[in-house]
């Protein structure tokens, strides 16, 4: 049974995505949800630039984070808050007893559910391409690749550290996932440019990956619509970068911080908190 | 001395209420001192509220302790918790783990990934295991269909196909018929028997379980352990006589009776309504059964039903903790 | 009907736990503040960036008043099927409750009615924020009490009705069927003119729009709580700016009458085929999360 750590907890990776990937081949229906919902949120705000006769680079702005809203609820409802589901089941406590690191479970959680996300994502864009007409200008595919892997690990690293709360609290983080959905999407500006937010608010806000990295994204789309712009790609994807790396490690210590203390409170295991 | 797989020294656990209207502080465990030794199939017994989950949830690294220190295959359950968790497992009764959505065998090997065991060697042991606990037919059925009983054999298997040093069972045959207790028993008996030093702790409240399985028992109450021995220690610990009655055809010549090494104490009573003779004898030795039968065989009569009774687990537990199972 | 009345109250005592009871009162008035405006700020800058000017115009209150009432058709179409998905699925309560000498109806209802409750602290505040905060064009003094207070009694009732219809599909569908009713709360917020008008869409989606009563729910609402603003958006150069100022206020409630009636008996058909089909079938305490 002695593996190494690596073998050990790729495999544990491997064994918690298995659920999640076989679920989407068992349950079809989330195919129909997953492309039809979100294009329904887009669609609203969409018809508001229109009304609003609103110059259309705004309405390509709204498809990419409808898009991109795909992962950020990832991050929060199948990630970290699955957390609190699992802990009711009682599975929390056979995963917490493995000999893994915890961040295998939630990477193997994000790995299974990364299939549905990408899938929502891109149908949300390409049907929104079509549905409304829009243009983009994809001139440098290799630097929104490189971006879009960057915001996706610092944002599946926060994901991480935002899950160690699930470890503590019960149905406080729940409702604290269900709080941070809209403010994320504002503060974010997954609807519009979030440079509009003001110098100092877009600053904080881009602590979260996604503000950085959807502002990029734009760009790299619409290369001429540059006032709409917060700071130049190449300097958001130096942030990202880092971010990266800090996530990664602050969901490391928050993990065990937050294990240990609910071992220490009694309630790593306790249901119905 | 060789290191024990569970020791436990002055281990205690005192949990406090989030706010103080939530009531007032709990000691659930209160300075439990044990030594499992390896190969050991160890009972732990005890009233609802007792402290027996708590220590299995400190055993296995779920719960810090308040004070003192727990220590499962030598390694310490606050500091080393990741070596621990290396060689146990644990099986709770009446668990609902698992996800509805996969078949069982798949639910069984995606748990022994966590302990990384090569996919091959999971479901060979997988269906090995499904094979001794008669569930071969169900391995492909969705859990969410399976019985209450069917779905704690597959918990149980998940607890043994990690194939780990201690394992932990918190009332495994909770919910389950005769037959499939007495196949996890067996399995049990086994796996602890066959020389690889392993061990089981077990919790139960059927007395006749720990009572045939354990090497020795612990009894807890209220955070505290009151006994800690094998289960025939344990039993004369009830200062109640063993008894030896036999109903025999009408006896004429009793007197020998008395006088047989080992009886402290004999009485008889004629039944009218059967023809037969109750002979009642208090035992000191139970070597002296066999010179009653002979004695009574001597003298002509022919036995027609003897029962022999005993202080058992129960009238031990009742002493100790002044009241049954709840 | 005693004990109907009782089960209600009793779900809603259980509702309102769940809601309330995981925090302390003064992080959940937090929550109950933060959450609506947040949602509701997402629109003042989408209106802010593109119009650059005040949000004293007709159309910001339009937006507005319309993106607070929707609050309502989210969390009841969400509320009541989530009711019993949640008890389905993680709580493992619903069978026992299923086969207690209740009216699952009431308990239903019950549960309901905190959601209205707690939303209508959050559609509140929402209204009061922008008021205050963003002149949204509702003067107090010119309401249209009969107007607004009927339409709110129609429209929730409604809302109500159509979620238990919904939530006898949940029965039926695994933890995805959650996106049933989303999909049909998505479909109101884009057809309903919750935060546009009706008049941007394709005709075709406009004709679609007009057989929905949250559309004239959200029209007649409108027309009671800021009949100005209302006026003046149906009075920009002769055109119907709205798509709905040719009806009048009586035939917006008689829509909202039929709707309710025709969504009883709708609700109730296949309320009860799916509770037939989900016991024939099993699904009454199956899992189905992963």
């Amino acid at each position: 049974m002695t593996d190494s750590w690596l073998v050990r907890n790729l495999r544990a990776i491997r064994g918690r995505a298995y659920p999640r990937i076989i679920g989407s081949k068992r349950e079809p229906s989330w195919l129909f949800f997953d492309i039809v919902l979100p294009l329904l949120t887009v669609s609203a705000y969409a018809y508001v630039y229109k009304f609003m006769t609103a110059r259309p680079e705004f309405v390509g702005y709204v498809v990419l984070g409808g898009a991109m809203t795909a992962f950020w609820l990832n991050i929060l409802w199948a990630m970290a808050s699955q957390l609190y589901w699992e802990k009711e089941i009682g599975n929390l406590q056979l995963y917490l007893m493995a000999p893994i690191s915890r961040m295998s479970i939630l990477a193997g959680m994000a790995v299974g559910g990364l299939f549905f996300t990408t899938i929502r994502a891109g149908s949300t864009l390409a049907i929104g391409v079509l549905v409304f007409g829009i243009t983009l200008n994809l001139a440098d595919p290799l630097m929104l690749v490189v971006v879009f892997i960057a915001t996706m690990i610092s944002l599946y690293g926060m994901g991480m550290m935002f899950a160690s709360l699930y470890l503590l609290f019960g149905r406080e983080a729940y409702h604290m996932s269900n709080l941070m959905t809209e403010p994320v999407y504002l503060a974010s500006g997954f609807y519009f440019p979030v440079k509009y937010l003001g110098p100092w608010a877009a600053a904080g806000a881009s602590f979260i990956p996604i503000t950085l990295g959807l502002d990029a994204i734009r760009q790299l789309f619409y290369p001429a619509a540059t006032q709409d712009a917060f700071l130049p790609v190449t300097t958001e994807l130096a942030i990202l970068s880092v971010l990266c790396v800090v996530f990664m490690i602050l969901a490391k210590y928050s993990l065990a911080f937050m294990e240990n203390l609910g071992k220490s409170t009694g309630r790593l295991t306790l249901r119905w908190q | 001395m060789q290191t024990a797989a569970v020791e436990t020294k002055a281990l205690s656990r005192v949990f406090n209420p989030k706010k103080k209207k939530e009531g007032k502080s709990v000691t659930a465990l209160d300075s439990v001192n044990l030594r499992i030794e390896k190969g050991e199939l160890f009972g732990l017994l005890g009233p609802n509220g007792a402290g027996k989950t708590t220590l299995l949830k400190i055993l296995s690294t779920l719960l810090l302790p308040t004070s003192g220190h727990a220590y499962v295959a030598g390694h310490d359950v606050a500091k080393d918790f990741q070596d621990v968790r290396r060689k146990i497992n644990m099986v709770s009764g009446g668990e609902i783990s698992g996800y509805g959505l996969l078949t069982v065998k798949e639910n069984l090997w995606m748990f022994s990934q966590f302990y990384g065991i090569k996919s091959k060697v999971a479901k060979d042991r997988i269906d090995q295991m499904l094979e001794t606990f008669g569930m071969s037919d169900k391995k492909d059925e969705k859990v969410r269909t399976l019985s209450t009983g069917q779905r704690q054999k597959m918990n149980v298997i998940r607890g043994f196909v990690t194939d780990p040093e201690i394992l932990f069972l918190d009332e495994p045959t909770l919910g389950l018929d005769v037959n499939a207790s007495r196949v996890i028993r067996e399995y049990i008996v086994n796996w602890v028997g066959n020389g690889t030093d392993k061990t089981v702790l077990l919790t139960t409240h059927y007395m006749a379980e720990a009572d045939q399985l354990c090497n020795r028992i612990a009894i807890i109450n209220g955070g505290k352990i009151l006994a800690c021995d094998t289960p025939e220690n344990l039993k004369k610990l009830v200062k109640m006589n063993k008894t030896f009655s036999l109903d025999v055809t009408l006896m004429n010549d009793k007197g020998a009776l008395g006088s047989i090494k080992g009886v402290s104490n004999f009485t008889f009573s004629d039944l009218a309504e059967t023809n037969l003779t109750r002979l009642k004898f208090v035992l000191e030795d139970d070597s002296a059964v066999s010179d009653i039968v002979s004695e009574v065989l001597r003298s002509g009569s022919k036995i027609v039903s003897l029962q022999k009774t005993e202080p058992t687990l129960e009238d031990v537990f009742i002493k100790m903790v002044g009241k049954g199972f709840e | 009907m005693r004990s109907d009345l009782k089960t209600f109250k009793n779900a809603a005592w259980l509702g309102w736990q769940m809601e309330a009871n995981w925090t302390d009162p003064f992080l959940f008035a937090t929550y109950s503040i933060v959450k609506p405006i947040a949602g509701t700020l997402i629109l003042v800058f989408m209106f802010m960036v593109v119009v650059g000017s005040g949000t004293d115009e007709a159309f910001f209150s339009y937006m507005y008043v319309g993106n607070a009432l929707y609050m309502y058709v989210a969390e009841v179409l969400f509320g009541v099927t989530w009711v019993i998905h949640d008890d389905r699925e993680h709580y493992m309560t619903l069978k026992q409750i299923y086969i207690a000498p209740i009216s699952f109806y009431a308990y239903i209802l019950g549960r309901a009615a905190i959601k209205i409750a707690i939303t209508s602290v959050g559609v509140l505040i929402t209204l009061a924020f922008g008021i205050l905060v963003l002149d949204v064009g509702i003067n107090v003094g010119e309401i249209d009490w009969l107007l607004l207070v009927g339409s709110l009694v129609l429209g929730l009732g409604c809302l109500c009705i159509i979620g238990l219809g919904l939530g006898g599909i949940t029965f039926l569908t695994a933890r995805h069927g959650q996106g049933i009713n989303e999909g049909i709360a998505g479909i109101f917020y884009v057809l309903s003119g919750v935060i546009f008008p009706i008049s941007i869409l394709p005709s075709w989606a406009q004709s679609i729009s007009k057989v929905l009563p949250v559309t004239y729910w959200m029209e007649a609402v409108r027309r009671g709580l800021e009949p100005g603003v209302m006026a003046e958006l149906s009075s920009d150069s002769g055109i119907d700016v709205t798509g709905m100022a040719g009806f009048s206020d009586l035939f917006l409630m008689l829509v909202l009458l039929l709707s309710a009636a025709v969504s009883l008996v709708l609700s109730i058909l296949i309320f009860r085929y799916a509770d037939v089909t989900a016991r024939r079938k099993g699904k009454i305490d199956w899992t189905t999360s992963y």
